[in-house]
């Protein structure tokens, strides 16, 4: 078990920055998300980590290990990296346990089939290891691929969208197994995902991208509390935002005001202000135009001076047809617009 | 030949160099026999006899009125059993379906055979199957299947939702054939009748047996009657040509036809059911080309073969034609895999050999065989070889071959390619494997069903072969299809049914193989990956 080290890489295809001066770091046996939008670079990280990609600036290192440099990419299969690919990549005609127990030829044919077996085990599938792929479910094959990986003993494992194939109440239990067999392995991973809720509860660190560049990066509680930016801020969360000068150390938005003590007075300043923190209770102050559950909450639409807000509240919350709003500081962000 | 790593490897400039250097070498193959027809019919056109422009006019005008004919019967009888067996519902409709592409199995001279013993002296028939008209019966009992396969995707491919939403817009089921289901469909139907008459162009030894002038059987009395090489050469240009602006008109109407795929929903195509009236009606129809096309020769071939087995007289050419065969399908396998793989992986030189090995697809045998030899002639006055002993002859011959059959053997080794994706090369790669465990683990267990068809398909091509091998064999070296030949324009029809029967069997097994994914044409029943 290792740490991944990239420092300044780039990585452009045809005009297209894909990584655009990332510097990033896993650490041992812990798990980083890479959270960001379809585009944004991350599933690049990945590939240029396993060195399917190369770097056209920056290096990537696992320990003391320089694996990337530019014009040195050192081949992948001799970087004990392991992946899981976004569609498992199984391999068609080999069954569950000779999927499992590709990756371990360095062993005699015993041991092998005992570590492939020993494998499926965990992952909870040692009934179907003489299965072939397209005999098992999406959640299945996720499972097998996450053997595959492992088996090997990696350094560090890649995990590409692994539940992005699932439905909603797999995803969760699969997510939660995951989670556990990385913790007991102890393997250190980099794992992509465009859903911030997956990324809150698998990640110990969590490293926000948009358009090629690391926005921030940090524990999942610091990045959710502390925004670097209102980007940063939305990749966790659905946020209200709105634009105005700082006047006496805060935005004065229709809802209410934003603290802005760090911003000069008179400057332009986006505040950021997440759904959750909007407190609404009966009163004047803005009109409401929907409500609309939202599992164990309520998602209102609210509108004053002609500005539409999101609130997501607790579910069931009686409403007249105004509330007063209280912006509760926690979720409330302001940023310099100028930038 | 077949890796993925050297299809998904990361950009680096040996491997590209490889792989083009490859594709040139691949497209030189196939296209220097149709080149060197061509270059020379142009630079030495000076020796035309005046008997030249009268065979070259006959062998046109046979040629051009055998494909009116011939692809005329082939359209109607393969576009009108497709739409019944695609869009209507009648008792053995799902037999008809595979049953309708058995006569495939048989070349065209093979039914030629088949229909003169019929109608010999101790035949059944009643109707004498000769000249003209017995050679487009021929044709179009016996290339159908070429209209009735593209049509029947063409209508496959129609979306059940674009029917019925002509339904919803007030047409009648009537209607709906006539304005919808058929103009969808005639793209597919063209592609079809154009690779028929293709067929018909190229076919030797039916044209030959029904004493017919075409440009095919004039190259062959250019050159071995009147000794006329620079005559033959000029009307294997003219053949030649034809055949490229058939290959063109071919893609072109099978381009368009994929716009017929432009629902993205399926779902069972709705058959109307047929009344029993109309039913025996479909039912005789779909019998009549199955029977004429493939079981009436087949029967009275193998009832031949049985009074009359000349094991002895057959055993060496069979030997010939399992050796030739199977060597020539290994090279030209190897040529397929060389141009599918360049296709892939070198964008200009990939898409050269793709066309190279198209054009040579489209020659006539007896056209390549014309170029392989004015290609020897070349290499004799550069002096770099001597004589054309029986060695040399070989090699030219399986040069044909490849050069002939290559664009057969892509399609389905492209097909096995497609399962290669770069997931699988990249996911062998993060589990440590190297570019040979790659190769001999993933790559070639996966292409291996697709590289098999594409083995078979090849070596069951060469072995029907006529012209070309009649041409460039070597002294006295018989294959099934030259000694069928030889009886046959002896008139020893009897004797012609045993290599004719091995023919037409050995035919049966790459059309047994395509029926199996015959139902999988429609996107909707194509099992979940």
């Amino acid at each position: 078990m290792s740490v991944v080290a990239l420092s300044h890489v780039r990585r452009a295809y045809g005009g297209v920055r894909a990584l655009d001066d990332v510097s990033l770091t896993a650490p041992e046996a812990q798990v980083l998300a890479l959270l960001g939008p379809s585009g944004s670079g991350k599933s690049t990280i990945l590939r240029v980590i396993a060195g399917l990609e190369p770097v056209d600036a920056g290096e990537i290192r696992i320990g003391d290990e320089l694996l990337s440099a530019p014009g040195r990419t050192a081949p992948t299969e001799e970087r004990r990296v392991g992946m899981v690919f976004q569609d498992y990549a199984l391999f068609p005609h080999l069954t569950a346990d000779a999927n499992v127990a590709f990756g371990l030829d360095k062993l005699s044919r015993a041991e092998r089939d005992a570590t492939a077996l020993k494998w499926l085990d965990r992952v909870g599938l040692k009934q179907r290891a003489a299965a072939y792929p397209h005999e098992l479910s999406g959640g299945e094959q996720q499972r097998v691929a996450l053997a595959r990986a492992l088996a090997p003993a990696p350094r560090a494992v890649l995990l590409d969208e692994p539940f992005s194939g699932l439905d909603a109440a797999l995803r969760a239990e699969l997510r939660d197994a995951t989670l556990a067999t990385l913790m007991e392995t102890r393997t250190t991973t980099l794992f992509v995902t465009h859903d911030a809720e997956d990324a809150l509860q698998i990640a110990d660190r969590l490293a926000i991208m948009k358009a090629g560049k690391l926005l921030q990066e940090g524990a999942p509680r610091q990045a959710y509390d502390f925004p670097a930016s209102v980007d940063a801020a939305a990749a966790l969360g659905p946020v209200n935002v709105f634009t105005g000068r700082v006047a006496h150390g805060a935005v004065a938005t229709p809802f209410g005001s934003v603290k802005a003590a760090h911003l000069p007075d008179g400057s332009s300043a986006q505040a950021a202000v997440r759904a959750e923190a909007l407190a609404l209770r009966p009163g004047e102050g803005a009109r409401v135009l929907s409500v609309r559950p939202h599992g164990a909450h309520d998602v209102v639409r609210i509108e004053a001076g002609g500005v539409v807000w999101r609130a997501l509240i607790p579910a069931r919350t009686p409403l007249g047809e105004t509330v007063a709003v209280e912006i509760q500081p926690a979720g409330a962000f302001s940023f310099s617009a100028s930038s | 030949m077949i890796n993925a790593g050297v299809l998904a490897a990361p950009k680096q400039s040996w491997r590209i160099d490889g792989v083009a250097l490859v594709a040139a070498l691949a497209t030189l193959i196939c296209a220097a026999p149709a080149l060197a027809v061509l270059g020379l019919a142009l630079t030495r056109a000076d020796t035309g006899a005046a008997f030249g422009g009268d065979l070259l006019r006959d062998g046109a005008i046979g040629t051009v009125s055998l494909m009116l004919a011939g692809g005329g019967g082939a359209v109607l009888f393969g576009a009108a059993a497709a739409w019944l067996v695609s869009l209507c519902r009648f008792p053995g409709r799902g037999v008809f379906e595979w049953m309708l592409v058995l006569p495939l199995a048989a070349p065209s001279y093979i039914l030629a055979y088949a229909y003169a013993s019929l109608t010999w002296a101790g035949g059944v028939s009643p109707v004498p199957v000769s000249g003209f008209w017995g050679a487009a019966f021929v044709y179009a009992v016996g290339l159908y299947p070429y209209v009735y396969l593209a049509a029947r995707a063409a209508f496959a491919s129609q979306s059940s939702c674009t029917l019925e939403a002509a339904r919803t817009l007030g047409a009648k089921p009537g209607h709906v054939f006539w304005r919808v289901a058929l103009p969808l469909a005639r793209p597919g139907i063209a592609a079809g009748g154009a690779l028929a008459m293709m067929e018909i162009a190229a076919d030797y030894g039916a044209a030959h047996h029904f004493g017919l002038t075409t440009l095919s059987t004039a190259i062959f009395r250019a050159w071995y009657a009147h000794g006329a090489p620079s005559v033959a050469l000029q009307i294997s240009a003219v053949l030649l040509l034809g055949a490229i602006v058939f290959l063109v008109l071919e893609r072109r109407a099978r381009g368009r036809a994929s716009y017929a795929g432009g629902s993205t929903r399926w779902r069972p195509l709705p058959r109307y059911q047929l009344d029993p009236l109309a039913s025996a009606a479909a039912i005789v129809f779909c019998t009549a080309p199955i029977v004429f096309g493939a079981l009436l020769p087949l029967a009275w071939l193998g009832r031949l073969a049985i009074l009359h087995a000349n094991v002895e007289d057959v055993a060496g050419p069979f030997m010939n034609s399992m050796l030739l065969s199977g060597g020539g399908a290994l090279t030209t396998l190897a040529l397929a895999a060389a141009i599918a793989v360049a296709a892939r992986r070198a964008a200009g030189l990939g898409k050269a050999s793709l066309y190279a090995a198209a054009m040579g697809y489209a020659a006539p045998g007896a056209v390549i065989a014309m170029g392989a030899l004015a290609l020897f002639g070349l290499a004799r006055e550069a002096g770099w070889v001597g004589g054309f002993g029986a060695n040399f002859a070989l090699i030219a011959l399986i040069w044909s071959y490849a050069a002939r059959f290559a664009s057969a053997g892509v399609q389905p080794i492209d097909a096995g390619l497609a399962r290669l994706s770069k997931g699988l090369d990249a996911s062998a790669r993060t589990l440590g494997a190297g570019p040979w465990r790659r190769f001999a683990r993933i790559d070639l267990p996966i292409a291996a069903p697709s590289l098999a068809a594409a083995a078979l398909i090849l070596f069951v091509e060469i072995l029907k072969e006529l012209p070309a091998t009649l041409i460039l064999r070597p002294f006295d070296f018989d294959t099934l299809a030259v000694k069928a030949y030889a009886y046959a324009s002896d008139e020893r029809l009897l004797e012609a049914a045993t290599p004719a029967l091995l023919i037409f069997v050995a035919g049966l097994a790459p059309i047994l193989l395509l029926t199996r994914g015959i139902g999988e044409a429609r996107p909707g029943q194509r099992a979940r990956q």
